[in-house]
């Protein structure tokens, strides 16, 4: 068995997941990256996207929708989020809604008719409805 | 005859009295059980506060090259922002006095022209009143308000901070002490008072910050600015709950103790009427003899 951690996710409404982990892969605003126990102390800002968690001793992964934040790994990892939703806490439809609310209002506004932020606003919309609609479809890409 | 008319008149109160207090007392089982609700969340967000406000100061005592934007000793203050956090309904006691007192007397003592940013619809009617600017206003139910409904209270301030046209950000809420005390705090946000604690020993190993230390710096600010902003909100939800049970609490002893003065006022008035038409039987009887 390999060499575990403590895993923290908190948002500023409950305490999302607390336990011992062996691996746990976020994606950072850098890309997808893994944080195992030994890990050079640090602090990256997170993007919207899927928390997979290998919990010690165990060969599955947890899988759970994450919208921002910031890990501080240090002896212990601390994941601080806005919010943080299970597969099973997903609200598919609501999701496949606000996708398709966010897809069709960027078809029908162009950098010129609305505002940077608004573009923007709609992208990380459109994100999370996706990554939630990934996550409860058990996870998008990597599989093992 | 003289009785009679105010007979009628206490009956009449303690009847009015009586649907007080019925009400009275419904709002207090009410408040009581919003109060557990609210209480509930209230101590789910103060106990994941300190994150936040960890990693804040941790990254302060570690980095030499931090946006001294927001570090006290950098900034000259003219203009401050104050943030007046109020309930939405009355009948709260003085929940809502007290906040609005302690707000005038800062806005009072403070030379430049306030920025004033109401939460609750109290707080605002009464600046209003007074011909304040109001610069803000959120009037959302707060025992409701989720954490990115904040964001947009917050997102406004911070712009306004990084332009320069406020350069301060107090915060002034209820805050809980116990079911029985609330207390009004007043609280600096920005800019931060931590300095370089020497307490506060830098970390033996180096950090890696992603993408940049700035940047990371940057989101927390203002995510720090966030949760405190929610937390009050939370907390101001939980205090007007409690004070208001309180208040009803009160009001409806007090009812139960006027209807008991006036059940012995109107005793005594029928007692006195019923004396003075037997004096006026008898006498009569006693004129026909």
């Amino acid at each position: 068995m390999a060499n575990s951690i403590r895993l923290e996710i908190v948002t500023p409404e409950r305490l999302f997941y607390d336990n011992r982990v062996e691996l746990v892969i976020v994606r950072t605003l850098t890309g997808d990256e893994g944080f195992m126990a030994n890990h050079a102390w640090a602090c990256k800002l997170l993007d919207v996207g899927e928390i997979w968690i290998q919990e010690a001793g165990s060969k599955d992964f947890k899988i759970g929708a994450i919208s921002g934040g910031f890990i501080d790994v240090k002896t212990e990892i601390t994941i601080f989020t806005d919010a943080a939703e299970w597969p099973n806490e997903i609200d598919v439809e609501r999701s496949k809604s606000h996708k398709e609310k966010a897809e069709n209002w960027l078809k029908t506004h162009t950098r010129a008719d609305a505002d940077e932020t608004e573009i923007l606003r709609a992208k990380v919309s459109l994100n999370k409805a996706l990554t939630r609609m990934h996550v409860a479809a058990g996870g998008a890409r990597r599989k093992r | 005859m003289a009785g009679n008319g105010s007979m009628q008149d206490i009956k009449r109160r303690v009847r009015s009295v009586t649907s007080i207090e019925h009400i009275t007392s419904a709002m207090k089982l009410v408040s009581a059980a919003k109060l557990r609700r609210a209480k509930t969340t209230f101590e789910n967000t103060r106990e994941y506060f300190h994150y936040v406000t960890e990693s804040i100061e941790d990254i302060f005592n570690n980095v030499n090259d931090v946006p001294t934007k927001y570090l006290k000793s950098d900034r000259e203050i003219t203009t401050t922002c104050y943030i007046v956090i109020t309930s939405n309904r009355g009948l709260a006691g003085s929940f809502n006095s007290n906040v609005i007192k302690r707000a005038e007397a800062e806005i009072a003592a403070d030379p430049e022209k306030p920025y004033i940013i109401a939460i609750g619809s109290k707080g605002r009617d009464y600046f209003r009143r007074r011909n304040y600017e109001i610069s803000g206003e959120y009037l959302r139910p707060p025992e409701s308000i989720s954490f990115i409904e904040t964001h947009d209270i917050s997102k406004p301030i911070i712009d306004l901070y990084d332009e320069g046209k406020i350069d301060e950000v107090v915060l002034i809420y209820t805050s809980f002490v116990s079911s029985l005390e609330q207390r009004v705090r007043t609280l600096t946000l920005l800019p931060f008072e931590i300095g370089n604690d020497p307490d506060v020993l830098p970390f033996e190993k180096q950090v890696e910050y992603e993408p940049s230390t700035e940047a990371v710096f940057n989101y927390l600010v203002p995510k720090y600015v966030e949760i405190m902003i929610y937390g009050a909100i939370v907390e101001s939800a939980t205090c007007e709950h409690a004070a208001r049970r309180m208040a009803m609490e009160n009001a409806t002893d007090n009812a139960q103790t006027m209807i008991a003065d006036l059940n012995l006022f109107y005793n005594r008035a029928r007692q006195a009427a019923i004396t003075s038409e037997i004096t006026e039987i008898v006498s009569g009887a006693d004129a026909l003899d």
